[in-house]
């Protein structure tokens, strides 16, 4: 039996890669959810999201809290960039078939990957952890960095404030009806084309966020785009496509079956994951959470 | 009557063109090399340093009094597509050679194409021992780099200096990782057998997130870690390991192989770099012996536009040198004859003296290691003291 400290070590060390992978996925499963286009290209807006972090690090004068600056304008610049995507390219895209999303997603991923690399090159970019959040502490003999604490406590924080918006204010009505039909919800006089454009804003935040949080802790390169959105991929299937709840299931699971994996099979962890996705697709095709198509 | 003259002219020089151009016809070299994802890291300035190579000896004149010309094609660090880009470059581009390659998957794949189409090829970068073992070696390959029985024995000399018993290692699932940890594991054991290990990970190859693996290590308490976590997964993984506290708990004996302690590696880390630990590089522009080393230096710098130059850029660099020596020695730039002029080759490069042995077309490329210290000349950590380990001792 492994030593109990080691055990929950294990457990939050899951438990916040889960939080930091719902970061990435709930972007990903909203636009699939209200949009329904499988947007292959929110990895890169995490990879950008992590750049412009390393951006304004550089740019911005030391001073307190300064950080925190870079990743908010990180994800602002991140979320600009996807409105001024969705109004130019991404809208022709809705109802169309899925190849054609796909492969429009595609490219997406290479023009926005090759022009960061002109930009920012192809040498690792480093963002220091803020002076803060630098330490660590220990709990029943595991050590949990204060930077992991963070990103613990941001993933329910964010969890919570999207489902608010969801299910409690007007806008968050309008996304579920335009999600269930779109048609009607025109016809009532809604303004459904600024309605997606607010969705996939709101998406690419979360993405460009991500990425800029994840940047202290992980090297910035050209690639880590592609990397990422095959796991989130991983989690919005288990979870359900399109559940937001389901999202948030599905990287809880992802993050302990990945954690204690290692603990059972130390060489095959990675399998271990992906092994629960073909069960679940097996089972339950729509996900854990999610609804069958109709 | 002035535009049919000039037509006459343009006609006649279109002719006269390729004429003189066959007799000029530049020696051809295809260079597959990862040029995006994040193997480029690496790839890149290895290939740059073939460049600047082919942008020298072209100025003095060429090799035979012909010119090199060096085709570089994106091999994306992926063993399918520099496989495909290096029968390309021969069949289409009709190279005359291969130099490049950079991981251990894409060297052992492309050293079969060389095989087939009777081409030499010279990996400048790939570690594996499994490209020259003897059921693997053919005529037309041969490496210029380290190889992973070399990389893992230099530092199981240097960790068993070390006040240590419990090591531990941390290694990519894959042909470099397995290889190069069985050598120090094996090595280590029979200089200091009072040695325990006493726990191995294997994450897959361009693992983000090292959390749990790392948790999982420190609970079996080792006293040491050797980790060929390479590259951009250097800085992830030693980010994550710091925070976790690791470094502090076994007090720094960490040996990082995979250039862990290249100025490319420190630099992009600054403050974040785990100073103290101990790491290796191809080459340091910050320790220069010889004057040769010194001149590399600077042209380089001036090359790259980088005060602090790569240090990959001798990787490519020397693998063309050693091409257009022995070009030179066979006098001939037929595949066979320049594959005989290689073996036993000696030539002067930047670093000194190399030579590629007979037995297994192996260059005795040995690396810097050395302990990194805080240095208040550069704005990020360097290796100091830095010893060239020369490996011949560890060459079977």
């Amino acid at each position: 039996m492994p030593d109990p400290s080691f055990v929950f070590a294990q457990s939050v060390s899951g438990l916040t890669a889960a939080m930091f992978l719902f970061l990435i996925a709930s972007g990903l499963s909203l636009i699939f959810g209200v949009l329904r286009v499988l947007n292959f290209a929110h990895g890169t807006f995490y990879m950008l999201g992590a750049y412009c972090a390393y951006q304004f690090m550089v740019w911005l004068e030391p001073g307190p809290g300064k950080f925190w600056l870079a990743a908010l304008a990180a994800a602002l610049v991140v979320a600009t960039l996807g409105g001024v995507i969705e109004r130019l390219l991404f809208r022709h895209l809705y109802g169309k078939e899925e190849l054609y999303q796909l492969l429009f997603t595609y490219a997406l991923v290479l023009i926005l990957s090759d022009t960061a690399r002109m930009i920012w090159g192809t040498q690792q970019k480093s963002v220091t952890r803020p002076p803060e959040l630098t330490g660590a502490f220990t709990v029943f003999g595991a050590t949990i960095p204060h930077y992991n604490l963070l990103i613990l406590l941001l993933g329910p924080a964010i969890a919570l404030g999207v489902w608010y918006v969801l299910q409690q204010t007007r806008v968050g009505r309008f996304i579920r009806a335009a999600a269930l039909d779109r048609e009607t919800l025109g016809a009532l006089g809604v303004n459904v084309t600024a309605l997606y454009t607010w969705v996939f804003v709101m998406a690419s935040f979360l993405g460009g966020l991500g990425g800029a949080l994840i940047s202290p802790m992980r090297a910035t390169v050209p690639g880590m785009d592609t990397e990422v959105i095959v796991e989130a991929f991983v989690v919005v299937v288990i979870g359900g496509l399109g559940s937001f709840w389901g999202t948030f299931l599905g990287a809880l699971i992802y993050g302990q079956v990945l954690s204690f994996g290692i603990l059972f099979f130390p060489r095959f962890s990675i399998f271990a994951v992906f092994a629960l996705m073909a069960a679940v697709l097996i089972v339950r095709p729509w996900g854990l959470l999610g609804r069958p198509l109709k | 009557m002035q535009r049919r003259t000039l037509l006459v002219l343009l006609l006649a020089a279109a002719l006269a063109v390729p004429l003189a151009a066959d007799a000029q016809k530049p020696i051809k070299v295809g260079m597959p090399m990862p040029l995006s994802g994040p193997p480029a890291l690496f790839g890149e300035p290895a290939a740059k340093g073939a460049m600047m190579f082919v942008e020298e000896i072209n100025a003095r004149g060429g090799v035979l009094g012909r010119k090199l010309e060096l085709i570089t094609r994106d091999s994306k660090g992926d063993a399918n597509e520099a496989v495909r880009q290096a029968r390309e470059l021969i069949l289409k581009d009709n190279v005359d050679f291969l130099v490049g390659t950079l991981t251990s998957a894409e060297g052992p794949a492309v050293s079969v194409v060389a095989k087939e189409n009777k081409v030499v090829f010279i990996a400048p970068i790939p570690k594996t021992d499994q490209l020259t073992a003897p059921d693997k070696l053919h005529p037309y390959v041969f490496r210029i780099s380290a190889n992973t029985t070399m990389e893992g024995r230099s530092a199981a000399e240097i960790v068993a200096r070390w006040p240590v018993t419990r090591v531990a290692t941390m290694s990519f699932d894959y042909a470099y990782g397995q290889d190069v940890t069985k050598a120090f594991v094996d090595h280590l054991k029979k200089i200091k057998p009072s040695v325990q290990i006493v726990d191995q990970q294997w994450p897959k190859l361009g693992e983000q997130d090292y959390n749990p693996f790392i948790n999982a290590q420190m609970a079996k308490k080792p006293e040491a870690i050797f980790s060929s976590i390479w590259g951009g997964f250097f800085v992830t993984y030693s980010k994550q390991a710091k925070a976790l506290g690791m470094f502090d708990a076994i007090k720094y004996n960490f040996i990082g192989v995979g250039e862990a302690g290249s100025p490319e590696t420190t630099k992009s880390m600054g403050a974040d770099y785990p100073v103290g630990i101990w790491g290796n590089s191809y080459d340091a522009f910050y320790a220069s012996e010889t004057q040769a080393h010194r001149d590399y230096t600077a042209r380089l710098s001036k090359y790259l536009k980088d005060e602090y130059p790569s240090s990959w850029a001798i990787q490519g660099y020397m693998g063309m040198q050693f091409l257009a020596e022995a070009i030179k020695k066979a006098n001939s730039t037929d595949s066979d004859k320049v594959a005989k002029a290689l073996l036993g080759l000696t030539i002067d490069t930047p670093i000194g003296k190399q030579t590629i042995r007979e037995k297994d077309h192996q260059a005795n490329r040995g690396q810097l290691y050395g302990k990194t210290v805080k240095d208040p000349k550069y704005p990020f950590p360097i290796m100091k003291p830095v010893t060239y380990v020369d490996p011949t001792k560890f060459m079977d």
